[in-house]
């Protein structure tokens, strides 16, 4: 009923895309032969009246705002065993319907000044899984995503508020890109770029011929928000969990990182006191009722690079992540409900990426990222099975392709574990309908097997389409 | 992630500023005027701002006049470019698009180098990103088909500059076009040029006062017209004539690309550190920046 609907919305917001009533026939061969060409009047005559727009000095010139509207769904009927002997029947049903705005502002208010900022709200209409847990109820969300301040000087920068440091060269599999909390609340979040979450922090940059430092620290770290209750990632479990309790103690991260260019290559080191984004919860005799999360300190230290030949990128990333927990994580980002948790450890990992432009319009990448945890065994009882042995990680591999004077993006994006329990499949595409409008059309294919964590989501298959306006 | 173009946006002023100064030689011939273009489009470029808007529509005939089918698709962007490096054939620039709003900020940052052996340097800005990543691109010359820039009718093939020893040019005929005096000359590449070139051959009409293309045939390896550019607004900016609109009619597909050159200056002072990566992400330095670059304008 939602989908009919939502394609009888499509099918009258094209034609309105599409713009003005063309009486104007195409030009047939030879039309154009004649010497002199005449334009019409009004063609790009306009084009220079561009001046007065862009030097009005509005307040709105900085302003971005994106309208869309998102269905999608697992359409896949089937039975799962996510427990040997437990079958679970998985039927066809709506989990996204919702209307999202999001604006982008951003004004260099006076000289060496900027003021940045980003917000989104949220509608979640009927059929989506938050419109379902809110007892069918529209239930609304907003956020700050980004909220800065920045002055610039000679050759420093400082900037004040809600906002992203990425380290690491390897996109979408750095295994130094760890600063920044996530949320992976769906599955139509694919790219971390898309689940980084921004901090309130102070990034202070200094460029200098002998290389560039950037330094942050952050006096309040926020760590991965929990499953939202309905969501694909949601587990119901027999107890409560808290989010971290703030106490007395005062938690703070800062690092910092240098960075030099030479002429086909790029080079960072770095080094920062971090938190675990992924709260952890000990096993306790409370925890028949609640259990509180713990935050994890550890130190990182990293080292990045690349290197252009021709065509091809190659990137790496190593780090060496001190007093580190157990890794309970999966490809899913979720995991944390550890045992042990008091056993602190050090940890490799390392990221090895490499990216092709096939053409200007065509480029494939691939990359991997493997960890290990040192002496993994030491202080466990026998008993205790790790989530995560010997050498693990994920890999990744993704083919972009643009067709159609660049009006239509096609993607695809494979993504797996490196134990090869679990692969994912993304295939999508977006249609730019004007300077304004855009059709992005999604399928996400899982396969798991009954030894994986997301062995619940073994065989799923999603449909999604978004509708989008920006102005 | 938005798909990344690895086009130097200053090469594209190159197509618009094709002009050439009075050459005082007794015999012209198309080589030289060619590379009298040649060496204008470097001048054109060096030391400049630039603020373009690129437009394309499919286009048809109403009431015998060329007119867009549907609303064209728009994009402006801003560049600053200084040439480097012997013979100031190396190029470091770096442009931010403007509109539309869905593409606003991002940046890429290039150094081109003349020589053949030398990789060209980009470095692309996408906020969804995060952080700078550079782009591995080859060099200037590459092996694939030419590349359109941002999805216009205008190919790196149509901006490429220099390389004229690659083509045989002949001057066919002095004529008029557009009730101006033109130089007629073609562009004919040699059989390695011709193996990376979607033209057989390339018609010129110069302006031989202002020396301007006014007019450009491209014809396929058939020896049918493809494409056909159109120069209007021909303007003197800093003792240099340039056709500040280039329209590029893609005669098979019947989709046409507007170029505007809405702003261009050249021979100001740029400071080295404003084409760094510094300029891609921070936005309050580069703010600062051009502010103090169109101070020189005033």
């Amino acid at each position: 009923m939602i989908f009919r609907d939502v394609l009888l919305i499509l099918c009258l917001l094209v034609p309105m895309a599409l713009g003005q009533a063309v009486e104007i026939q195409l030009a047939e061969e030879g039309a154009l032969a004649e010497d002199e060409l005449i334009f019409a009047d009004d063609l790009f005559t306009d084009a220079f009246d561009i001046i007065e727009d862009v030097d009005s000095g509005s307040w709105r010139d900085g302003l971005t705002i994106r309208l869309s509207q998102q269905i999608s769904g697992q359409v896949n009927h089937h039975l799962v065993e996510p427990i040997p002997g437990y079958l679970l029947s998985k039927h066809g049903d709506l989990e996204n319907n919702r209307f999202g705005i999001n604006l982008r502002y951003q004004n260099a208010f006076a000289l060496g000044w900027l003021l940045q900022g980003s917000w989104q709200a949220r509608a979640y209409w009927s059929g989506d899984y938050v419109f379902t847990t809110n007892n069918d109820n529209i239930d609304t969300e907003y956020r700050v995503n980004e909220l800065f301040v920045q002055r610039s000087l000679d050759q420093q920068s400082v900037k004040l508020g809600r906002q992203t440091v990425v380290w690491g060269e390897t996109v979408g599999n750095s295994a130094l890109d760890v600063i920044n909390h996530t949320e992976y609340r769906d599955f139509g979040t694919i790219d971390i770029e898309d689940a980084r979450l921004n901090q309130w922090m102070l990034v202070w940059d200094v460029f200098k011929d002998t290389g560039n430092w950037s330094s942050f620290i952050n006096l309040y770290p926020e760590f991965n928000p929990q499953p939202v209750v309905g969501s694909p990632f949601y587990v119901s479990l027999p107890y409560e969990i808290n989010d971290y309790i703030r106490s007395d103690k005062t938690l703070f991260e800062a690092g910092t990182q240098w960075s030099k260019s030479f002429e086909g290559s790029d080079i960072a080191l770095m080094v920062a006191y971090l938190y675990e984004n992924q709260l952890r919860y000990p096993q306790t005799k409370q925890q028949l009722i609640k259990s509180a999360a713990l935050a994890n300190d550890f130190v990182l230290l990293g080292l990045s690079a690349n290197r252009a030949v021709g065509k091809l990128l190659l990137t790496a990333d190593i780090a060496l992540s001190h007093g580190v927990l157990l890794d309970e994580s999966t490809l899913s980002g979720g995991g944390g409900f550890g045992l042990a948790n008091n056993i602190k450890k050090d940890q490799v990992a390392l990221s090895l990426g490499f990216e092709y432009g096939i053409s200007n319009l065509q480029s494939l990448s691939v990359s991997i990222q493997a960890k290990k945890m040192l002496d993994e065994r030491h202080g466990l009882a026998a008993e205790h099975q790790l989530t995560n042995k010997g050498i693990y990680g994920s890999w990744l591999v993704r083919y972009s392709n643009q067709v159609m004077n660049n009006n239509l993006s096609l993607s695809a994006t494979m993504q797996g574990d490196l134990e090869g329990d679990t692969g994912l499949l993304f295939l999508g595409a977006d249609y730019s309908v004007n300077d304004h409008w855009q059709i992005s059309g999604q399928i996400i294919s899982i396969t798991s097997r009954k030894t994986s964590p997301l062995s619940i989501f073994d065989q799923d298959l999603r449909l999604g389409l978004i509708v989008t306006y920006v102005f | 992630m938005s798909h990344i173009k690895r086009l130097s946006l200053a090469s594209i002023t190159m197509i618009i500023g094709l002009s050439l100064p009075a050459y005082a030689v007794e015999e012209i011939t198309g080589l030289i005027v060619m590379q009298a273009v040649d060496d204008n489009q470097r001048a054109t470029n060096d030391s400049s701002f630039t603020r373009l808007k690129l437009s394309s529509c499919k286009f048809g005939i109403n009431k015998g006049r060329i007119a867009c089918a549907e609303s064209p698709r728009v994009k402006v962007l801003e560049s600053v470019a200084v040439n480097y490096g012997e013979s100031l054939k190396d190029t470091k620039s770096v442009s931010i698009t403007i509109e539309p709003a869905s593409e606003r900020g991002i940046g890429m940052l290039t150094y081109s180098y003349d020589q053949e052996d030398r990789d060209n340097q980009t470095w692309l800005y996408l906020s969804a990103l995060g952080r700078v990543k550079r782009i591995a691109g080859g060099d200037s010359e590459g092996d694939t088909e030419p590349a359109s820039l941002f999805g216009s009718e205008f190919t790196t093939e149509d901006t490429d500059t220099g390389k004229l020893t690659e083509y045989q040019v002949n001057l066919l005929e002095e004529t008029t076009r557009s009730n101006r005096a033109v130089w007629k000359l073609e562009m004919i590449p040699n059989k390695a040029r011709a193996k990376k070139s979607r033209y057989s051959r390339t018609v010129h009409y110069i302006d031989k006062s202002r020396y301007v293309a006014l007019r450009s045939e491209m014809y396929d390896k058939y020896g049918k017209e493809i494409k056909r550019s159109v120069a209007s607004r021909v303007e003197l900016v800093n003792d240099n004539w340039i056709a500040r609109s280039v329209t590029m009619m893609n005669l098979v597909s019947n989709r046409l690309s507007n170029m505007a050159l809405i702003e261009i200056y050249t021979d100001l002072d740029i400071n080295d550190d404003f084409l760094t990566q510094r300029t891609l992400t921070d936005t309050a330095y580069r703010e600062a920046t051009l502010k103090q670059l169109r101070a020189q304008l005033d």
